[in-house]
Order: structure tokens, then C-alpha cells, then sequence
């Protein structure tokens, strides 16, 4: 019997002694996962067709201006220009992200750029002032929206003119001509779409750019994102391997990083114009007589060589009538 | 030939089995059995009630070493990051070169986030250790980001803000949610252990019960069989085994009543706030972004105002701060929590002053009543944060003080327990010992 009661509290004190903590395996699978700019979209969905194909139309083509402008700030009553001035600044749907053509620089966190040089010449003629502006920075996706909303007056943000968006906003006339083209990393051997088959080529969600990547027969992935700089981030990261979009905005990409180059054959024609509401006509003939001053004045030369290097001719205008 | 093995062998156990039945039918087998089972039953009990006892004080220090201070650590590592990547965001708002305080102090939080998840990762296990996890292996990513954004940023080209919008996103949702979830899992690992303190120890109940039943009626067996006066040493097991049952049940109810006023006047609060103190984090961060973003940053705002609401309700007036309110245990918590709600509404008002320039085309004006000066927004929402700070510090403090009591209401249970429950044992089995050796 006493032995039993021993025997037991031995089993007692074992009873209360702790384990020792196991150690932990090192995980050997772990792996890193590689982050994303926000909005990434991999593969890129195809925009949604239009019910019906656009009329075939002159892209080109806009309203004509009057024979003489208005002064600044004295617009003629009840026109869109008026209720601008009334307002006291014109807002701009832009780009803060495009390098070059228009970007926010870091040293003064002003806006700067060519476009929006050309947008200061439209407000000095509006307003007689070319800083009255409020300037809205908005996604590629968003151009369209913003101004069907009424958020803002224009948008000027390398925006082509297509049949397709002018059922739905007004162009001014052509400001910058521009083609698709790919920006790789140097020693890719990526010379041409033909090398890019089952590759992934990056650009902005709702841009002609990635329509066209889509319709590439050497069939590459289509990658989209908010913005073509966060393409530059891919393309540094190895997520993607080129980033195709308008040139003036590979030669603002290309001028951020040397390690990278503007390759391939034009693979479309782009011209960019300045879109405003469909109904405001009368701002659209304005903006075109802005446009020519500029052309003419030699002013257009002046900006596009600050910017963009050594200048073209400016496009001529084209009118529909 | 092996046929008759079996059957000797069968023969053999028929006649112990008989003897033993004949003898446990005379007296002195009854007394035999009865020792027996007084013995087994007395170290059941103790076997039991150590063991209960000992499971009660592994998890109080459980709650008190491990999952109470591991929540803090997540509440930590949330702000620190969080603070992280809205410093980062207001360094690059500012224009040129990001001014040395703001670099030193982005640098800070990541430095105290990091010892926080060293910490940490001693103790996680389960959804706590695959969210640290994640912390692990995302922050150094995120670090590097802020690096590449920092030099772009420098060289005047706007790569730089790309990358600290990727740095961002990347905060924003993967590593914040992670460490949100560690921060719940640690809660809701608090809340079970708390829950399984308070819970009654039925088993060793019911072994006491019938410990303290079989004392009893063999006791009324002796006296009727031996026609004598009570047996000593049963009556020393019967003692022991009354003192370990109640001790026992002192013990218990003790710790479930210090670590259920724990819950009720710590954990909850401290809980609570820390959700309001980490749903505004997000919302001051949103206020950043949305400014960062220029014109294009609605979505942010959106998520500001959702932020606020459940902050504060509609009004000011509900939310997460007023549950904190009403469930205040004491007027000290009250008045911490009316304070944060002050700071919420002071915050909200600068806001809306902060969008009405943002929204007028006055940015650089809206970017300096944000961020600059004690009437800024930011300072709102630091003393916002340093008021649930103080809420929740106060509440760590009531729930420490209920997990030290917990503590000392078990302390030296189970060895009392086992000691008692071998005296039951020895007491018993010497009490009845004498009265089988009467029959030899």
C-alpha cells in the first residue's frame, strides 16, 4: 500500500513538469512575394465594344474658330467662356505623372510640362491670366467621366481623337502628333512587337494604347495600370517586359531611367487634341483660335523645345468645314 | 498438449477469481476493496485537481505574459507602420528635399515596429504567427520601395512618387491588414483564455464529491461493523480531503472572479479603443493620401469619411468611441474616452476646412492647415491617438492588476492540492489498515 503511494507521487511531481518548447522549422519555401502599383490589372480586360461602330469620322477634324477672339475676360454673355470667367479660373483635367509633358515636379510641386504650357496659353486668352487655374489630376479611365460629370472645363492629357470618343466628348484640334511604340530595357533583344509573343506589355487602363497592344497579332499579354509611370515601375521590377504607349510619353519614361530605350516600328498614328464637352461648341471653336495663335506666334515651337527636344512643325489645324 | 495448458491455466484463474470473491464477501475483503477505492479516488481527485489548477495558472500567465502583452505589441506594430506610411506620404507632400524630422521620424517607427515584431515572434503561434509572418517578409519590401522612391524624389523626376504609391498600396493591403489580424487574433486568443479560466472545474468537483461520499459512508460501514467510536485515521482523510476540496473551490472561483472583472474593466475597453485608435490611423492616412493624390484622391476621402463614422458615428455622437463611453468601467476610462471624442470632433472640423481649400483650388494653403502647426489637422489627430493611447494604457493597467490577483488566488493551489490529496490517501489507508490487522 505505502509503496503505491509513492509510486503515485512520483507520477504527481512528473506530472508538473513543463514541456520544452519545440523549435521552429525554418521555412525553406518561402518565397517573396513581389509588390504591385495599386489597380494593377494582369492580364488587361478588353474595354467593352461599343453597341454600335462609331460613324467613320476625320479625327482630325474640328470646329472653326471666329475670325477674331474675344478679349480676355470679356467674353460674350451666356457662353461657356463667360460662366468661366464669372468662376475666375479654368479647371483642367491633366496628367501628373507624365515626365516631361506633364508632370508635378518633386523641387517645387508645381505642375510643369508641355501640356501644360499649352493649357496657360488657353487660360491667359480665357482670362488674361495664365496661372487661373485649377488643375485636376485624373487616371487615363477617367477623362471621359470628368468631363461628362462637368468637373471640369477640358482635359488635356495626351488624349487621342478617336470616331469612338467623339460620340461622346468634342476635340479641339490636333496639338501634338504622336505614334505607339515600345519602351524596353536595354539588351532586352526586344526590338519589335514580333518579339513580344506571350509577353507582357504594359500601358493605361481605358488608352488606345492598350487596344492596340491587344490587337498586335504576335499576341502579347496586356497589362494595365492607372498610370504609365507605375508601367516604368513594372518594367524596373521585371513584372513586365515593355511598356507601349504614345512616344512623347516613352521619351518622358526613357528620360527617367538610361537603363531603358524607345524601340519598334510606329504602330499607330495619335493625334492629341483637347476634349471638352460635346455641347460646348462654343468653347471648342475658342480653344481652336487659341491653338492657331500658338501655331502661329511661334509659341508652340517654343514650348515643344523646352520640353520635348528639337521641335517638328506644329500639325496644321484641320476643320470641318 | 497445448489444449491442456489452457485448460490448467483457465482452472487456475476460476480458483483465484473464486477466492478472491469469497474473500472480499468477509469483512476484512470489504475493508481491502475499500481502501482501495479510498486510495484511488483520494489521488484521482488530487491527480485532477493539480492538474486543473495548473492548467488555470498556465493560462492566467498566458493572459497576463503572452497574449496581453502580445496584443499591446500588435496594437504597436499597427501604429508604428501606420505612422510609417503616413510620414513617408506627408515627407514626399512637402516640396523639394523632405525635411530631416519627418526622415528621422518615419525611420523611428519603422525601427520600433520592427523590435515590436522581434518580440512578438517569440510568442505567436496559430493565425497570430502566419499574419507575423507576413509582417516578416513584407516590411523589409516596403522598406526598400520607400528607399527607390526617396532617390527618384530626389533627382526631381516623379518615378519617385510611383514608387511610394506602390510602397503604399503595398502597406495598405497587405501589411496593415496583417497586422490588424494579428492584433484580433491575439484579442480573440485573450478573450478564450479569459473564457477558460472562468470555467467551473466540473471534473474535479465531481471527484471530490464522491471522494468525500465513499469517506463517508465507509465510515458509517466501520461503525456499524465494529460497534466503535470513529476511526482516526479516517477522520484525518475526511478532513484533508473537505480542506483540499474547498481550497480547490476558493482557488477557482477566485481567479474566474479577478480575471472576469479583467475582461469586463480591461480587455473590452482596452479592445475597443484600440480598434478606434487603429480605425483613425487609417483615416489620417487617407487625409494624407487624399492630399497626395491632388485632385484625384476622392476615393480616399470616401474611405476618410467611412473611417470617421465608425469612429464616431454620424454625429459625433456613436461609433466605436461612445461603445467606449457606455462601457467605461469607471470615471477615469469615462473621461479618457470623452477627451478622444473631443479630439475627434476638433480633427473632423480642421478637415472639413482642410477639403473646402483642398477642394478650391488652394492646395499648398490646404497641405499647411493639414499638416503644419498645433491647429492642423495632424496635431488633432496626434492628440486624438495619444488620448485613446492613454484609454487603453489605463485599461492594460486595470486588466494587469486583475491578472495579478488571478495569480495569487491560484498560487501554491496545486501543491496544497497534491499534499492533501496524498494525506487523504496515506490517512485512509493507515485508518483501515489497523482495523484489517484486527482480523489476522
Amino acid at each position: 500500500m505505502r509503496k503505491i503511494v509513492a509510486t503515485l507521487a512520483v507520477v504527481f511531481v512528473l506530472a508538473g513538469c513543463g514541456q520544452d518548447p519545440a523549435t521552429p522549422a525554418v521555412d525553406s519555401t518561402a518565397a517573396a512575394a513581389v509588390p504591385r502599383p495599386l489597380n494593377v490589372q494582369d492580364p488587361a480586360q478588353s474595354p467593352a465594344p461599343p453597341s454600335t461602330s462609331p460613324p467613320a469620322c476625320d479625327v482630325r477634324a474640328s470646329l472653326r474658330p471666329p475670325a477674331t477672339l474675344p478679349a480676355p475676360g470679356k467674353m460674350p454673355a451666356g457662353s461657356t467662356m463667360a460662366k468661366i470667367v464669372e468662376r475666375g479660373r479654368l479647371i483642367v483635367g491633366i496628367d501628373q505623372n507624365a515626365y516631361l509633358t506633364s508632370y508635378r515636379d518633386p523641387r517645387t510641386g508645381e505642375v510643369v510640362g508641355f501640356e501644360i504650357d499649352l493649357a496657360k496659353e488657353i487660360a491667359r486668352a480665357l482670362l488674361g491670366n495664365p496661372d487661373a487655374i485649377q488643375w485636376r489630376a485624373i487616371t487615363t479611365a477617367d477623362r471621359i467621366p470628368v468631363l461628362q460629370r462637368g468637373e471640369v472645363d477640358m482635359v488635356i492629357r495626351t488624349m487621342t481623337s478617336t470616331c469612338e470618343r467623339r460620340q461622346q466628348v468634342a476635340f479641339s484640334t490636333e496639338y501634338l502628333t504622336s505614334a505607339q511604340r515600345l519602351l524596353v530595357n536595354k539588351g532586352s533583344g526586344i526590338d519589335d512587337f514580333d518579339d513580344l509573343a506571350g509577353r507582357k506589355v504594359c500601358a493605361t487602363r481605358g488608352s488606345t494604347s492598350i487596344v492596340t497592344i491587344m490587337k498586335q497579332p504576335s499576341k502579347p499579354i496586356p497589362v494595365a495600370t492607372d498610370s504609365t509611370l507605375d508601367c516604368l515601375v513594372l518594367l524596373q521590377q521585371g513584372q513586365v517586359d515593355a511598356v507601349s504607349t504614345v512616344d512623347v510619353l516613352l521619351i518622358g519614361l526613357a528620360a527617367q531611367d538610361p537603363s531603358t530605350e524607345v524601340v519598334g516600328k510606329p504602330v499607330s498614328d495619335e493625334p492629341s487634341a483637347v476634349a471638352m464637352r460635346l455641347d460646348a461648341t462654343d468653347l471648342v471653336r475658342f480653344v481652336n483660335g487659341v491653338l492657331d495663335k500658338v501655331r502661329a506666334s511661334g509659341r508652340w515651337t517654343a514650348i515643344y523645345s523646352q520640353w520635348l527636344g528639337t521641335a517638328p512643325p506644329p500639325p496644321p489645324a484641320k476643320y470641318l468645314d | 498438449m497445448f489444449g491442456g495448458i489452457i485448460e490448467t491455466g483457465r482452472c487456475f484463474l476460476a480458483i483465484a477469481w473464486r477466492r478472491l470473491i469469497r474473500r472480499a464477501a468477509t469483512s476484512p475483503g470489504r475493508l481491502t476493496t475499500l481502501t482501495a477505492v479510498v486510495v484511488v479516488l483520494g489521488l484521482a481527485f488530487g491527480l485532477a485537481g493539480v492538474l486543473a489548477m495548473r492548467a488555470s495558472v498556465g493560462l492566467v500567465s498566458d493572459v497576463t505574459d503572452r497574449s496581453g502583452p502580445l496584443s499591446l505589441q500588435a496594437q504597436d506594430i499597427y501604429r508604428s507602420l501606420s505612422d510609417a506610411d503616413a510620414t513617408a506620404a506627408t515627407a514626399f507632400l512637402g516640396n523639394g528635399v523632405e525635411p530631416a524630422e519627418l526622415r528621422k521620424r518615419y525611420l523611428d517607427d519603422i525601427a520600433r515596429a520592427s523590435s515590436a515584431l522581434t518580440v512578438a515572434l517569440h510568442s505567436a503561434e496559430g493565425r497570430s504567427a502566419t499574419a507575423l509572418g507576413v509582417l516578416v517578409r513584407q516590411i523589409p519590401v516596403y522598406t526598400g520601395l520607400v528607399e527607390s522612391a526617396r532617390t527618384y524624389n530626389r533627382q526631381g523626376i516623379p518615378l519617385g512618387g510611383a514608387y511610394l504609391r506602390e510602397a503604399s498600396a503595398l502597406m495598405r493591403q497587405t501589411i496593415l491588414p496583417a497586422a490588424q489580424e494579428l492584433f484580433r487574433a491575439e484579442a480573440t486568443r485573450l478573450s478564450d483564455a479569459q473564457r477558460a479560466v472562468a470555467r467551473w472545474p466540473w471534473t474535479v468537483t465531481l471527484l471530490g464529491l464522491a471522494l468525500l461520499g465513499v469517506l463517508v459512508l465507509t465510515q458509517r460501514y466501520l461503525i456499524r461493523l465494529t460497534n466503535r467510536r470513529l476511526n482516526r485515521g479516517m477522520v484525518l482523510a475526511t478532513v484533508a480531503a473537505l480542506v483540499a476540496f474547498g481550497w480547490l473551490a476558493i482557488a477557482a472561483s477566485g481567479a474566474a472572479g479577478h480575471i472576469s472583472d479583467g475582461r469586463d474593466g480591461g480587455s473590452e475597453q482596452v479592445g475597443l479603443l484600440a480598434e478606434a485608435r487603429i480605425t483613425a490611423l487609417q483615416a489620417r492616412a487617407d487625409e494624407g493620401l487624399t492630399l497626395i493624390a491632388r485632385g484625384d484622391g476622392k476615393a480616399f476621402e470616401d474611405d476618410f469619411k467611412v473611417m470617421m463614422e465608425q469612429l464616431a458615428g454620424k454625429d459625433g455622437k456613436g461609433g466605436l468611441l461612445q461603445r467606449a463611453h457606455q462601457e467605461a468601467p469607471d470615471d477615469a476610462a469615462r473621461a479618457a474616452v470623452q477627451q478622444a471624442q473631443q479630439h475627434a470632433a476638433e480633427w473632423l472640423t480642421v478637415h472639413q476646412k482642410v477639403r473646402e481649400l483642398d477642394d478650391g483650388s488652394q492646395h499648398a494653403e490646404a497641405v499647411k492647415l493639414a499638416t503644419d502647426g498645433d491647429a492642423s489637422a495632424a496635431s488633432a489627430a496626434g492628440r486624438l491617438d495619444a488620448a485613446l493611447a492613454e484609454g487603453i494604457a489605463g485599461g492594460g493597467r486595470r486588466f494587469d492588476r486583475a491578472a495579478a490577483g488571478a495569480g495569487d488566488a491560484l498560487g501554491g493551489a496545486d501543491i496544497a492540492v497534491a499534499l492533501l490529496a496524498l494525506a487523504v490517501a496515506a490517512a485512509a489507508a493507515f485508518g483501515l489498515n489497523q482495523r484489517i490487522a484486527e482480523y489476522r
